[in-house]
């Protein structure tokens, strides 16, 4: 269990700037999530703090010690790989055991360790067995034994789900989270998935181009973005942003807006701080989760152009007409049909406000 | 990754040790010797200066030699890349006892130079030898033919013994590269309707191009610095129509004892290789930018 | 893929060709050295032998020093071959996974070896050898063949280093084994057919070598079997019996390791060796 603390992190590949002065605490015993598209940095930002990679500028420290140029090894960090990363030609037992007897650790206690961490996963039938006899879950358990087995303070997983099937994922998913629980180990977790983000993290690090966006937890996140960006990356479906025009000020604050696309007009939202100026063209955002189906004090009305049913949940996609069409999510089978005129109230308190740059006010 | 940097220098220093004594030093002293006029080897020489390369640049002999191995060189790749590529093509394919063709192909190419020179000069023969004797059965021919013993013959018949020692080498780098390429693209050629040569033309051929550019630049390295081919079976002969620049050199120096000569030969034949294998390779690397 | 049968007739028949440029002549010289003389020089050649004797081999067995050539090829080889291994892989594991500067500049000037005349070294390692003494060594034999095979070795080897996935040396180092740990223990048992490969390279090189042991072996206990073989190609100019016979015996050692792990050799070179 230990506290990372980035300082000033940067990291060049010669011309280009892939990590950009990244400032960031955790604090022992957390599960953090780096989230973001392809190329945001979140993988080479979990190999700087293993150190496979090198640092252009800045620090790492681990418990208040300088880590930065230290060796991966003597960091007190065990890590998962994205594609298992078994040694082929070993056993499993001696997969798991291989980093312990490079620690020095004599055989009769390194097999113990061994059988201990084999246990705690289920694999102690399997421990002859090579990496190729094993399927894609055992592996992911072997590789996921032998980081437990090294005792580390950190545990940093690299996106270790990819390649997994959608159940076997939804089940391992569970098994870190318990083994999280168990060992209260410091994690770091690398996914560009935000259902595993949002399910395994105390706290989540949002990343694009090389820079935080938002580092908070996931309700946080959800709840309360601090940019457009992460509104849109947070939630599934993708929030709707629809363009908005400031028509006034309520005496409490709260801006007064024509929201041509949803029909509406005059929609007092509040924004977070109250008293900043404001530009006349703003852009709303409000996730499709928060349509409730039928008139209501703000009722949208719009033309249902395709809809998908899953059972528990439909979503309705309309189409005002421009890029992006408008989604709502309704709860439970609905009678609504394509081609229909959808009736939907929403509450200006789910609404969020940005600028166009994607600023929220 | 401080740590990596010694055990490199460690993992590397032992075979670069290795190469600059065998290979560098003896480069430079050749270098050295050229500007020489040693005569035998362990005598001493004074320094010449350029002299040595003034004789040999007007000695029609050293044309005739550079003439010869660039006919050679040339005339190997072409011979070459054509078996090989063929066989490249066939080995590429399934047929019963493809896997046993594959690995043993390349017999002409494991056993020794000498054991190749006496095949040969005995099946060429023209007393006991099998050639001869055959063409004459089946008719193509009504007297012995003597391989060796005109110029032009002996330069095509060494051509030919060369490249069937080395073809089945080539044959596999080339094979290769032809496993690189997708299956994938040859099945959606099928379903675009194109027939065996099209896919040829415009899938294997493309994409195997860069490859055959390395095989070719290569393989002329190699083929270049042949020597015991020749010399064991016509010594540079019949007069001196099979005299490529390595034979020039091996005869001037141990033949001639004038070690400073053949050193000069040598550095000018290092230098024609060494503008082709840097011209070779620099249009081959223009070519993939353009692809 | 389906093949036409048109195809499928040109297959056959360049298989044919080349299976018969390839085996005729070793057929030849194999079945030609247990013929009878008369046989041998017969005006019309037999494709299988009428007349079966040893008396070739016994010549050249008792006449010759060929087995002290054998051995002398085989201690020759073998241990070229070890100690080009021994070089090699190192070198090429630094090359193709550790990071040092002057990297790419080294490798390309590796490779940049077989752009000179081999004869060009002759002259001056001549001389050297004969300073420091190991003019007629075997020692000679194998510094020279191991400086000869090692670019090449290095270059087939960059591919077999490749196909390790990164990630599995990144584990290793995550589970803070040092590089020679990494390349003892992970490394090389992952490629050992390109260690085979490179290998039997190294070892056929150094077997087939001719001029530079024709130049640096003086006497005849030293001396390779490719020297000592054209040797008696010299001395008994017609008798090509015995020549056959010892063709036939030069050869037999490299078919049978080839035999052996020929398919190591063969699957590294088409896996590995293009750039």
């Amino acid at each position: 269990m230990a506290d990372i603390q980035l300082s000033a992190l940067q990291k060049t590949f010669g011309p280009v700037e892939v990590i950009r002065s990244i400032d960031l605490k955790i604090k022992s015993g957390e599960f953090i999530v780096f989230v973001g598209p392809s190329g945001c940095g979140k993988s080479t930002l979990l190999r700087m703090i293993a150190g496979l990679e090198n640092v252009t500028a800045g620090t790492v420290s681990i418990d208040g010690a300088d880590v930065t140029r230290a060796e991966p090894s003597k960091r007190g960090i065990a890590m998962v790989f994205q594609t298992y990363a078994l040694y082929p030609h070993m056993s499993v037992e001696e997969n798991m055991a291989f980093g312990l007897e490079m620690a020095g650790m004599p055989k009769q206690q390194r097999l113990e360790a061994v059988r201990k961490a084999a246990e705690t996963l289920q694999l102690v039938p399997y421990l002859d067995r090579k990496p190729k006899a094993l399927s894609g879950g055992q592996r992911q358990r072997v590789a996921i034994g032998r980081a437990i087995v090294r005792d580390p303070k950190i545990f940093l997983f690299d996106e270790p789900l990819s390649n997994l099937d959608a159940e076997l994922r939804v089940q391992m998913r569970l098994e870190i989270a318990k083994l999280h629980n168990e060992l209260g180990a410091t994690m770091i977790y690398v996914t560009h998935d935000q259902v595993e983000a949002m399910t395994l993290a105390t706290r989540i690090v949002v990343l694009r181009d090389g820079r935080i966006e938002q580092y908070g937890t996931p309700d946080e996140l959800y709840s309360d973005p601090d940019n457009m960006f992460v509104a849109g990356f947070i939630g599934s479906p993708k929030i709707n942003l629809v363009p908005a025009r400031v028509s006034g000020r309520s005496e409490q604050g709260a801006l007064l807006l024509d929201v041509p696309e949803l029909g509406l007009s005059g929609l007092a939202v509040m924004p977070r701080s109250p008293e900043a100026d404001v530009p006349q063209d703003l852009i709303l955002g409000i996730r499709p989760e928060h349509f409730h189906a039928g008139p209501g004090e703000h009722t949208v009305e719009l033309k249902c152009s395709i809809i998908e049913r899953l059972g528990g949940v439909s979503y309705v996609y309309t189409d005002p007409g421009r890029d992006n069409a408008v989604t709502m999510e309704l709860r439970g089978a609905t009678p609504v049909r394509a081609g229909d005129t959808v009736s939907a109230s929403i509450d200006p308190g789910d609404c969020f406000l940005f600028t166009q740059d994607g600023v929220r006010l | 990754m401080r740590q990596s940097r010694f055990y490199a220098f460690v993992f590397v220093a032992p075979a670069l040790l290795m190469l600059v004594a065998i290979l560098g030093w003896p480069l430079l002293s050749a270098v050295l010797l050229s500007l020489q006029d040693v005569r035998s080897v362990g005598s001493e020489g004074s320094w010449v200066g350029l002299a040595n390369y003034r004789k040999v640049l007007s000695n029609t002999a050293f044309w005739n030699a550079s003439w010869l191995s660039i006919v050679w060189v040339v005339a190997n790749a072409a011979v070459q890349t054509v078996l090989a590529l063929a066989a490249a093509l066939v080995l590429n394919q399934r047929f019963p006892g493809v896997r046993i063709a594959r690995t043993w192909i390349i017999l002409t190419w494991i056993v020794p130079t000498v054991v190749v020179v006496m095949i040969w000069r005995w099946l060429f023969s023209t007393s006991g030898g099998m050639i001869n004797p055959l063409l004459i059965q089946i008719g193509i021919i009504d007297r012995p033919i003597g391989f060796f013993s005109s110029t032009w013959s002996a330069m095509a018949t060494l051509v030919f013994i060369n490249s069937w020692r080395w073809f089945p080498f080539i044959a596999l780098m080339m094979l290769a590269g032809l496993t690189r390429i997708p299956s994938d693209l040859y099945e959606a050629a099928r379903i675009d309707g194109a027939g065996t040569i099209k896919r040829f033309t415009r899938i294997t051929w493309p994409l195997l191009a860069p490859t055959l550019g390395v095989l070719v630049i290569v393989g002329t390295l190699l083929s270049f610095n042949v020597f015991d081919i020749i010399w064991l079976l016509t010594s540079g002969g019949p007069a001196g129509g099979t005299r490529t620049l390595p034979i020039l050199i091996y005869e001037t120096a141990f033949k001639g004892y004038r070690l400073s000569e053949a050193a000069t030969v040598a550095v000018l034949a290092s230098v024609l290789l060494m503008a082709f294998a840097f011209f070779a390779t620099r249009s081959l690397a223009k070519q993939g930018d353009e692809r | 893929m389906r093949r036409g049968v048109g195809w499928n007739i040109v297959l056959g028949g360049v298989v044919l060709f080349f299976v018969l440029i390839i085996t005729l002549p070793f057929w030849w010289v194999m079945s030609g050295s247990f013929k009878l003389p008369q046989e041998i020089i017969a005006r019309v050649p037999t494709m299988i032998p009428q007349s079966f004797t040893l008396q070739h081999y016994v010549k050249l067995l008792s006449s010759s020093d060929y087995p002290t050539y054998m051995i002398n090829s085989l201690v020759v080889a073998s241990v070229s071959t070890l100690i080009t291994l021994a070089l090699s892989v190192p070198a090429a594991y630094a090359f193709f996974r550790l990071r040092f500067p002057g990297r790419e500049a080294l490798y390309r000037m590796i490779l940049l070896a077989y752009a000179f005349p081999s004869i060009v070294v002759l002259i001056p390692l001549f001389g050297m050898f004969a300073k420091l003494g190991l003019v007629d060594t075997r020692t000679a034999l194998v510094v020279i063949n191991v400086s000869f095979a090692l670019p090449f070795a290095i270059w087939m080897l960059r591919s077999f280093f490749g196909s390790v996935p990164m990630e599995i040396e990144e584990a290793a180092v995550m589970d803070g084994a040092p590089p020679l740990v990494i390349l003892r223990r992970v490394m090389i048992p992952l490629i050992a057919p390109g260690i085979a490969s490179v290998g039997i390279f190294a070892f056929i090189m150094s077997w087939t070598e001719y001029v530079f042991a024709s130049v640096l072996i003086l006497s005849d206990a030293k001396r390779t079997v490719p020297v000592g073989f054209s040797g008696i190609i010299g001395q008994y100019q017609i008798d090509w019996g015995l020549l056959l016979a010892g063709a036939s015996l030069a050869t037999l050692p490299v078919i049978l390791l080839f035999a052996l792990i020929g398919r190591w050799f063969v699957s590294g070179l088409t896996e590995g060796a293009v750039k």
